[in-house]
């Protein structure tokens, strides 16, 4: 709304750096919040905003640079002492507690309560707040039932109640209705109006720019620009985010591509993703491009069967199929290869002999039942040797692998179940460099021998380099399908903020 | 609609719907037993229920916190023995020492289960099940395999479980029953009125939030357990007190009681949800039917145990159905948006 620059800033970061193991999260970046202003920190995903965050309320410490609090060097060493500054952070899922009501979700963290709850102040005193926030709620109501925008308000007041001066918003829109963003705006401008500093962090352009008083793009875990809003454009932050320089270690070998594999037409699952249609065939990369939140991995899980899609056409070499369960895509010849390693995609405590024949260990049974150990550490030696999978002994424990060498120790599994399609799920999250490269040479390898790759990705140059074609998704919407030739930083990422490009 | 609402929680549904079955269990036996309906009956499930509802107020709150204490049966066994032994070596000890004696052993067993849980982050059921073991093999050996007798305690202890405080008609209320209502009365205002209680249900209900909101989740975890253990112990006391007559396998198996009393009181093993007014009535269920069954004829007694399991089961299942549908029949609605508003889609906060 009005610059501020006269104002002590309360809070204030300088040269601030973060770095985790390989990656540098944070480089150098400054960022300056004045009260009553509401800050916008735009970035990709990956751009150090989560890191920033951490670094705020006390989570993760900073390498290098400095925190100023009302103009006072301070150190933050856990979120309790960040509220004791004043520092609260809202993310996209509350942490409310569920079986207590609102007005004890309130207060719970408050050192001053007596020992012995005094009901009657503790629901005037949560009134009192709510009335201050301009919103209706029950006090006595359990939180439980509370839709995630009441428990957001919850969230919110029990901020205030601390006495909050610096408020972090987190993608706190990500799961709200129309309605119910135009009550946390309403919200946020009179949190503002009282003098709270906000950053808000949000992936819709529209928000940002009907609510931010200024601006701050990160890019790599660098600052790129900090300007007041009235003279950013839409068009200018999505280039100051995306600007990079591409380097260029993604290199695509194009494979012939083949016969259709798989096609989708109006693919949906209720309350998920809708109305999404594409074709996979042989040789071909497709790539799935979007924000976090924008539903890529619904479709994943849907092709293999773990939450099927109860909407629309599947065909997978020209038969129609309803694909109700991982057993069936496997049968089928469909392999999902998970975003989450560590939980979802490895048993850790497991071998890497163990964990490659576990989706296909019916196939090294003897007659008796017996597993065939040979055949299994065969198999395992076999991938090791394909994929360079470093490591002493296929029967190490995988959860003592580097990211890298666990990534391929999860290809390998789903390799060996022979599929004709594979769907990669972030394959080079957090790993570094050299593997990547190396898991993108495994995929060109694969879709060269005629495999049919869908290649899910956030980290926008890899999508752009490996793909054949690339469907881009906002909030589980098809926004658009873009060829190799058509696909260009910018165009993709306008589409997944739903951006019309002017 | 609404007015109903805000005067009666679906926790209270749920309560009543105990009541019910209790009533509908005692008008069952009373077709099936002769003589049901007598002061002796009363008398027989309400001393017994007596013992285990202090079990199960001290196994309560730690199931708050989404733990479990398995040692409970054993701890009473131990301190029954052990102040059995203890009052028939030294027969002019004050009964407030035996009782206090009782206290402080229960409490140490407790402890060490808390240290272990709350600074060793071993799952509770895996500590308490081996204190259940430890703390049994403890009294093994400590007994000798030998018998504390009713001939040989003081006499003021044996009258105590007899002792009657007041008489409604013909039913006698007993002292020991009285204790155990003001026991359960005492925690039910602390679970309401102390912020002690309020952070075992934080805890339980959102173990994660409770760490970031800055609780002091280990302290009170580990207070939980000590609670826990010295009420077992009393509830220990009561039991050399009623039964006179302590063997080393004394109190074994009330593990399983003082658990399924609890669950089928309400109080959710998955923590944060759950009534000290549940968990004595479900004790007093679980009780009636133990003490009623013994007394059917057509029912074995080895069916008994089924019985209790199939009630956790069912309690279980209930609460998984049933309470999940009032509550969110409770929950609906109370942050409508004002009027005319487009009800938000469904699922959408899902």
């Amino acid at each position: 709304m009005s610059e501020t620059p006269k104002l002590t800033p309360v809070l204030e970061m300088r040269h601030v750096s973060k770095r985790f193991d390989a990656t540098q999260a944070l480089d150098d970046v400054a960022l300056t919040l004045y009260p009553g202003e509401i800050h916008a920190l735009l970035g990709e995903n990956g751009a150090g905003k989560s890191t920033l965050i951490k670094i705020m309320t006390g989570i993760h410490k900073p390498d290098q640079g400095d925190l100023l609090l009302d103009g006072q060097p301070l150190s933050i060493g856990s979120p309790t002492e960040a509220q004791g500054f004043g520092i609260a952070a809202i993310y996209q899922e509350p942490m409310v507690f569920p079986d207590l009501n609102v007005a004890e979700n309130i207060f719970i963290t408050h050192r001053s309560t007596g020992a012995v709850m005094r009901w009657g102040k503790l629901y005037r005193d949560a009134e009192a707040i709510l009335a201050q926030l301009d919103v209706r709620l029950d006090v006595r109501a359990q939180a439980r039932g509370l839709t995630l925008a009441a428990q957001q308000t919850v969230e919110i007041a029990k901020a205030i109640s601390l006495k909050v001066r610096v408020l972090i918003m987190d993608e706190p829109t990500a799961s709200l209705s129309a309605h119910e963003s135009a009550q946390l705006f309403k919200l946020m401008r009179t949190l503002r109006a009282q003098g709270v500093a906000i950053l808000f962090i949000s992936h819709r352009m529209e928000e940002v720019f009907a609510l931010a008083d200024r601006v701050t793009v990160f890019r790599d875990g660098k600052l790129v620009s900090s300007k007041p809003a009235r003279d950013v454009t839409p068009d200018g932050a999505i280039r100051d985010m995306v600007g990079r320089k591409v380097e260029e270690f993604f290199v695509k070998r194009a494979a012939e591509r083949g016969d259709l594999l798989l096609s989708a037409r109006g693919l949906g699952r209720a309350n998920t993703f809708t109305n999404v249609s594409f074709e996979v065939h042989r040789g071909e990369v497709l790539g799935f491009a979007g924000l976090i939140g924008a539903r890529r991995t619904d479709v994943g899980l849907a092709l293999f069967g773990i939450a099927p899609a109860d909407a629309g056409e599947l065909a997978f070499q020209g038969r129609p199929v309803q694909i109700r369960s991982p057993e069936q895509a496997l049968k089928l010849g469909i392999a999902y290869v998970t975003e989450d390693r560590r939980q979802l995609g490895l048993s850790l405590p497991m071998s890497i002999v163990s964990n490659v024949s576990l989706p296909m260990l019916r196939s090294y049974l003897t007659a008796l039942g017996l597993i065939k150990r040979g055949a299994e550490v065969a198999t395992a030696e076999q991938y090791r040797q394909r994929l360079a999978i470093r490591t002493p002994s296929v029967q190490a424990e995988v959860g003592k692998l580097s990211g890298g060498n666990q990534q391929k120790v999860m290809l390998s599994k789903w390799l060996n179940a022979k599929p004709q399609l594979l769907i990669l799920d972030e394959p080079t999250r957090g790993i570094d460099v050299g593997a990547k490269a190396e898991v993108h040479q495994i995929i060109n390898e694969l879709a060269g021998q005629g495999m049919g790759i869908i290649l899910i990705s956030s980290d926008l140059p890899e999508v752009l380099a490996m793909s054949d074609r690339i469907l881009v998704m906002r909030e589980g919407r098809q926004m658009g399908t873009f060829t190799r030739a058509q696909a260009t930083q910018e165009t993709v990422m306008t589409a997944a903020m739903g951006q019309v490009m002017s | 609609m609404t007015g109903i609402r805000r005067l009666v929680r679906p926790e209270q549904i749920r309560e009543l719907s105990l009541v019910v079955l209790i009533m509908g269990a005692v008008l069952f036996f009373g077709s099936q037993i002769d003589g049901y309906y007598s002061a002796r009956t009363f008398t027989r499930i309400s001393t017994g229920a007596a013992i285990l509802a202090v079990v199960a107020v001290g196994q309560t709150l730690v199931v708050l916190t989404r733990n479990i204490d398995l040692s409970v049966g054993s701890i009473v066994g131990f301190t029954a023995y052990f102040v059995g032994t203890q009052l028939a070596a030294h027969s002019d000890m004050a009964p407030i020492t035996a009782v206090l004696m009782a206290l402080a052993i229960g409490a140490v067993m407790g402890l060490l289960n808390g240290l272990l849980v709350a600074y060793g982050n071993v799952p509770s059921i895996i500590v308490t099940l081996g204190s259940l073991a430890i703390y049994r093999s403890i009294l093994v050996d400590y007994s000798g395999a030998k018998t504390v007798t009713t001939e040989s305690l003081p006499k003021w202890l044996v009258d105590l479980s007899s002792a009657n405080l007041f008489t409604v008609g013909r039913l006698e209320v007993r002292l020991m029953v009285v204790v155990a209502l003001a026991i359960v009365l005492v925690f039910h205002l602390a679970l309401g009125y102390l912020r002690f209680g309020r952070r075992l249900y934080a805890i339980g209900s959102n173990p994660e939030a409770a760490r970031i909101a800055g609780l002091p989740a280990q302290r009170t975890l580990l207070t939980a357990f000590v609670v826990c253990g010295a009420l077992s112990g009393l509830a220990g006391f009561m039991f050399l007190a009623r039964f006179g007559t302590i063997t080393v396998v004394a109190a074994q198996g009330m593990e399983l009681q003082a658990v399924a009393a609890v669950v089928v009181g309400g109080v959710t093993t998955f923590g944060g949800s759950g009534t000290m007014i549940g968990a004595l009535l479900g004790t007093i269920l679980i009780n009636t039917l133990e003490q009623s069954l013994i007394r059917w004829p057509e029912i074995s007694e080895f069916w008994r145990d089924a019985i209790q399991g199939l009630l956790i089961l069912l309690a279980v299942a209930a609460d998984a159905v049933i309470i999940n549908r009032l509550r969110q029949f409770w929950a609906r609605d109370e942050l409508k948006p004002r009027a005319a508003e487009p009800a938000p889609a469904p699922g959408e906060s899902a």
